[in-house]
Formats: structure tokens, sequence, C-alpha cells
């Protein structure tokens, strides 16, 4: 019988269910699913996943053994995509890694339909992550602290983190994740945390420094100003702009 | 010594002021340096630059362009802040530059400064406002961002060096494509004037590469390197000249950029074209850009593109497309076997696909299907290539036939540019080559004559 591996649809239940799929089901045809998305089949053993980090730990070593560094950076942020199948597929690169010639060119196989897969959805989370990198916006609350909140299809805040420490080493801020409940915090001169399950206090998040309201009507003023009234073009203004970003922006609030 | 700069009015509306007056220098990229904070202050730097929104315009914003102040003693026709204009004028001052970009960093609404500036009393004084604002933001904000900066033709060199160690990138505009036109559109300013500062940059940009070859850390010059800008359509100069004055810059002063700006009529005056009623001329601007961007990847020279005779783009077809048909007898060409830069020339052949072709043919003799899969726009290049020796389809080596099936398929512009397209191909249903004279209205050059 085909065997289902049951896991969240978090790095280390992933990583978990990988890890058994491989010492378990390598030579075989097994299938990975997440908790709470499983519409059940006949002539299958559901297994449901034991997730730990020693487990996650193992088999993040042997994609980079094996698959080398680029394979494992292209599976990292396949991983934190929002498509069902992507467990599996990452699955199906490791068996198909063993049946080439050079393992570590296995990217390179674009003509497998998992390697495509993998593939289309690191880019599609190295997209978004940049994205946000550009549109992101933070507001000052009274404590000096800055606070964002996101709603990224794809889970995008580790992939943003480095960025931004870099960038405001000495700042207090945080970024909440709506979609995925979690959270990205900075502490000025310290490396950065992700806390899960993290719900904004909504209360602590109203409660805006008195500068802040100045800055976004400076820069919404500026906004408009900048641009030339003889060239407007909201149509192109919106290929490099989608929408969907719009509602984090106060520039474009209140329009 | 800021005795003079108002005080009274509120940052709102010197923001307002200062940013408007700075709109029309189209530069806005952050790119051309990487660099990581060091812990000590806010900002760094990506190679590629990033943007962080769209203006209604669909231009990209990254930097707060701002003018350091509005007041000018010059007189340039096309400017709003000449000194014969009747305008609010206002100034920051240094401190006010700091904060306002140090505010809109943390927020991530902006990748750093680009600070440019009339004319205040003199080019040295209006210079060392500049520097003295750099330093500030440097030195006691520790920004680490982003930073563009102009160099005001006329300073003195001390001065311009100096500042040139604070920025990322430094710019001198052209402004005009001809002495001549600079001559009648801004009196106060000489192409000498302009060229100067250009070169002590490239020369000190030079130095700077040998100090730093000497000594791992020394400070930076302009890391991300010079660029300028030139007004389109403000003057009669073809697009063959427009190109020629670009390629120069590029061989001569070893710019980063050129950027071209459709002109936007801003004063009523009569030496200047009135193209207010058909809009800035968008699609010359963009055809200027794909010219450019032919000389800097694609190994171009500008008089293969234009000549006298053909002094200026076609509306319907790119530059590279028109350049093809000229020279049908190089046609077509063999995939696995042609040198690179011959793969370059080939109309739906970029600089990507390019260089993967040539890395994919060393395992083996590519097909059509493969070309496709290295992302080769195969509607345009099928006329000009051969794989294996033959052709995808039997196709007539012939101009008219050629250009006719590349017509048909639809260009990708900008939108807006695009627009501009419908509307010249009602006016002009005439599809024959003898389009320059429609491209003359277009571009507003007719007015001047
Ligand atoms: S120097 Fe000329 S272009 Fe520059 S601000 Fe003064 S008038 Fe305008």
């Amino acid at each position: 019988m085909k065997r289902i591996y049951v896991c969240h649809d978090t790095l280390t239940g992933i990583y978990s269910a990988l890890h058994d799929a491989w010492v378990e089901s390598r030579n075989d045809d097994a299938g990975i699913r997440f908790r709470g998305k499983i519409q059940q089949q006949f002539f299958c053993d559901y297994l449901i996943v034991d997730e730990n980090e020693v487990k996650a730990a193992k088999i993040e070593r042997l994609i980079k053994r094996h698959l080398g560094y680029n394979a494992y950076w292209a599976v990292y942020h396949a991983l934190l995509s929002d498509e069902e199948r992507k467990a599996e597929a990452v699955f199906h690169i490791m068996q198909e890694a063993r049946r080439i010639q050079d393992s570590h060119k296995i990217m390179d196989h674009l003509g497998d339909e998992n390697v495509a897969l993998v593939f289309e959805l690191s880019r599609r989370v190295s997209n978004e992550s940049h994205m946000y990198e550009e549109f992101i916006r933070f507001r000052e609350l009274q404590n000096g602290v800055l606070v964002s909140e996101i709603s990224p299809r794809t889970q995008v805040l580790t992939c943003i983190a480095e960025h931004f420490a870099d960038r405001f080493p000495l700042e207090n801020w945080m970024i909440f994740d709506r979609t995925h409940r979690e959270a990205l915090l900075h502490k000025a001169k310290e490396p950065c945390r992700i806390l899960l399950d993290a719900y904004p206090d909504s209360e602590m998040l109203g409660k805006l420094s008195d500068d802040e309201k100045r800055y976004e009507i400076l820069w919404k003023g500026f906004f408009k100003s900048v641009s030339i009234r003889e060239r407007e073009n909201p149509k192109l203004q919106q290929t490099h702009l989608p929408i969907r970003y719009r509602d984090m922006m106060p520039e474009f609030s209140g329009e | 010594m800021y005795e003079h700069i108002q005080t009274e009015m509120s940052i709102y509306d010197k923001l307002n002021i200062l940013s408007d007056a700075a709109k029309y220098d189209v530069a806005c990229t952050s790119s051309g340096v990487e660099r990581r904070g060091d812990g000590s202050g806010m900002g760094n730097c990506r190679k590629a630059g990033i943007c962080h929104s769209f203006s209604a315009d669909g231009r990209c914003i990254s930097l707060l362009k701002i003018l350091f102040t509005n007041e000018c003693i010059f007189d340039c026709k096309y400017c709003v802040n000449r000194s014969s204009n009747d305008v609010v004028r206002t100034s920051f001052t240094p401190d006010e530059v700091c904060t306002l970009t140090m505010q809109f960093y943390r927020r991530n609404y902006i990748e750093g400064l680009f600070l440019s500036s009339g004319v205040m009393k003199s080019p040295d004084y209006t210079m060392e406002l500049l520097y003295a604002t750099l330093y500030r933001l440097r030195n006691v904000y520790n920004f680490q961002g982003y930073i563009h900066v102009k160099a005001i033709p006329g300073a003195d060199q001390r001065l311009i060096r100096m500042t040139g160690y604070l920025a990322d990138r430094m710019s001198v505009n052209i402004e005009l494509p001809t002495a001549e036109g600079l001559r009648q559109l801004a009196p106060h300013k000489t192409r000498k004037n302009i060229l100067t500062p250009m070169k002590l940059v490239q020369e000190q940009t030079k130095e700077n590469r040998y100090e730093i070859a000497v000594r791992k850390n020394s400070p930076r010059f302009v890391p991300a390197g010079q660029s300028t800008q030139m007004i389109i359509g403000a003057t009669p100069e073809t697009d063959f000249q427009i190109l020629n004055v670009a390629e120069s810059l590029y061989d001569k002063f070893e710019l980063k950029r050129v950027f071209y700006s459709a002109f936007v009529p801003v004063n009523d005056e009569i030496a200047l074209p009135a193209v207010k009623r058909k809009g800035p001329p968008l699609l010359r601007e963009h055809r200027l850009y794909q010219a450019d961007w032919l000389l800097r990847f694609y190994q171009f020279r500008a008089s293969e593109l234009l000549d006298e005779h053909n002094p200026n783009f076609n509306v319907f077809l790119d530059p590279k497309c028109c350049w093809a048909l000229k020279h049908l007898e190089v046609f077509p060409i063999e995939v696995n076997r042609a040198e690179y830069h011959m793969l370059l020339r080939v109309p739906g052949i970029g600089c990507k696909s390019a260089s993967r072709i040539v890395k994919a043919r060393r395992m083996g003799n590519l097909d059509f299907q493969d070309l496709k899969r290295m992302g080769v726009v195969l509607k345009r290049a099928v006329y000009f290539i051969t794989c294996q020796g033959k052709m995808m389809y039997k196709i007539k080596i012939d101009e008219d036939y050629i250009t006719r099936n590349l017509l048909n398929t639809k260009e990708r512009l900008p939108e807006g540019a695009d627009g501009m397209t419908y509307r010249q191909l009602s006016l002009f249903d005439d599809m024959n080559f003898g389009v320059n004279d429609a491209f003359e209205t277009v571009s507003g050059k007719k007015a001047t004559i």
C-alpha cells in the first residue's frame, strides 16, 4: 500500500516527514500531506509523523551533501511556498537525484516535472520576499518600536530577516505575518528571532508615536508631488505595484 | 552661514515645493553598489537597487528626491526654478534633510537620498551646503544607505571631490544634446562648465581605484559611478545626434548611465516647442532607452543604428529589428556556430539567452525547441537563424516580407508608450517606411523649425 506521511506545514514538520519517508520508503512511491488538508483515499497507509529537530537537521544535512547547496536553497525556499504538493515534489527530486549521474546537478533537470515544480516554487518565494523588501512599511509605536504587518502568500519572514537586520541593527522592530501567524522579532544589536503562533496585540499596535502621523503625512505629500502629471499612467503603476501590497502602504491609504 | 534660509515655512510645504521641483530629474535608481551595514548606524546598499514605491506616473520611487533649494541665480528656459520665474522660494537646512532621510528610511519608504539643488548665491556656496548635508548624514547620523548627489557646474573642484567621497553616485546633467541648444536655452551654462566636473569625477574615480588597490579600506569615491541626463524634444536635435552624444559620454567619461527625459513644458516660453497638447514624447524616449541598451550591452555603435540619412528611430520597430532588416545579407546565422556578438544581433535573442546558447551548445547541437526553452523569442528570431542548417519554416529572406511579419508580432511597449503607437497608427495609416515625418511631429520637432 502506498504510504502517506502526514505532518504540519512547517519546516520542521516537512523535514521530519521527508526524513521518515527517506528512511522507510525511498524506493517506493510515497506521499506527504499536511494535517487538516487531507482527503482520505483508499489503499493508502496514513502515517502521522513524529516531528522533531533532530530528524529535520539530519535530512537537511543529507540534502546539502547529496544535492549540493544550490538545490538545498531551492528546496528551502520551495518548502516555504503555499503549494500543497511541495513536500512530495521535494521527496521525488531526492529520488530522482539518485538516478542521475551527478546528483549535484539535479536542479538542471528541468525536464523532470518535480524539479520544474521545486524550481518554480523557489522562485515564487524569493520573488515574493523581494516584493516585501521593497514594499514593507514600518510604523513607529510610542515606545519607539517599529512594527509592520503583512499578509504574504508564502512564508517570507526568514527570507527577509537578514536584509532588515543588517539594515536596522540598532532598532527594535517586528514584522507580523498575518497569513501564517508568525512574527519576526529584532531587538537592537541582537540576532532576529521567529515567533510561532504570534498574534499581534491590536491595542499595542494602536499606540502610534506622535511623530508617526507626521511622517506619514510628509511621505504622502512627497509621493504626490514627485509624480509628473503629464505622464500619469495608472496601468503602468499597477504592473509594478500590484494592488494587494497597497493596504500596508501609507501612500495608498485614504484614497 | 545659513542666515537667509527661510525658517518660517513648515517642513511639509518645503518638502512639497522642493520635491515638486526635483521631479523632472529622471534618475531614481539606487543601484551600482553593494554594501553591508557595519552595525554602527543605519542602512546598507544592494547592487541591483531597490524600488520602494511607484508614483502615479508609473515611475519607480527609490530615493528621497529633493532639491536643497529652489533658489537659483541661473535662468534656464526649460526649468521651473529659473531666476525669472515668480515662484515661492525655499531651502532646507542640512539638518532637515538628514532628519527626513533618516525617518523615511527607517520606515522603509526609501533606499536613500537624491540631493540636487538650484544655484543659490554661487556654485561654491551651493556645493558647500550639499557637502555639509552629506557630511552630517554620514558622520553624525551614521547613514549607510544610498546617496546620489549633484555636482554643481562651476563649483570648486576640492568641494566636489570631498563630496564625492561621501556619495555613492554623482551626476552632472548635460541637459541638452548640443552646445548650441545649451546656449539658447541655458544661457548661464556652458558645455565646458558641465564637462569639467564630469572629467574630474572620472579622474578621481581612477585614482580611487588605485588607492583601493594599495590600501583595501581606503574610502570609496562615488562607488556607483556617475550618470547624466539629457532633455529630449526641447531642441531640434535628431535621434542620431542624441545617440552620438550618449555614445561619446560612455566612451570618454565612462558614465554608468545616460538618462533621457521626455521634455515636459513647465514654462510658457517662445523658445520652446509647444508639446503640451500631445503630451511628452514618450515613445521617442522609449526608443532612445532601447538604443542606449544596445550601446551598453550589445556592442552596437551609434553609427550602426542611425545615420545622417536615417537620423531618427522608427516608430513601429525597435532599433535592433531595424538594424537586422537593413543587414539581411549577414542572415540567417547558424545558432550552433555563430559567435556570441553575432547572436546578440539577432532580434529575439537577448544577453541572457545568448550566453545560455553559448554554454548549452558545448553539450550538443541545439534545435528550435531548445532555443525556446532558453528564452529566445522565436516569433522574432525565426527570420534570422538556422539550427543545424535549417530554418524553422520556409522563409523568404526579403526585407518587405520580414518587415510585414515583424510588424504583425506586436512589440511589448511600456504602457503609455504603447497607447501612443496606436494614436500614431491611426494618424498615419500609410504603413510604408516614410515614418520619419510622422516621428518629427510626435517629438515636437516640427514645432521649433
Ligand atoms: S541651474 Fe538652471 S536647471 Fe538648475 S535650477 Fe537653476 S534654472 Fe533650473
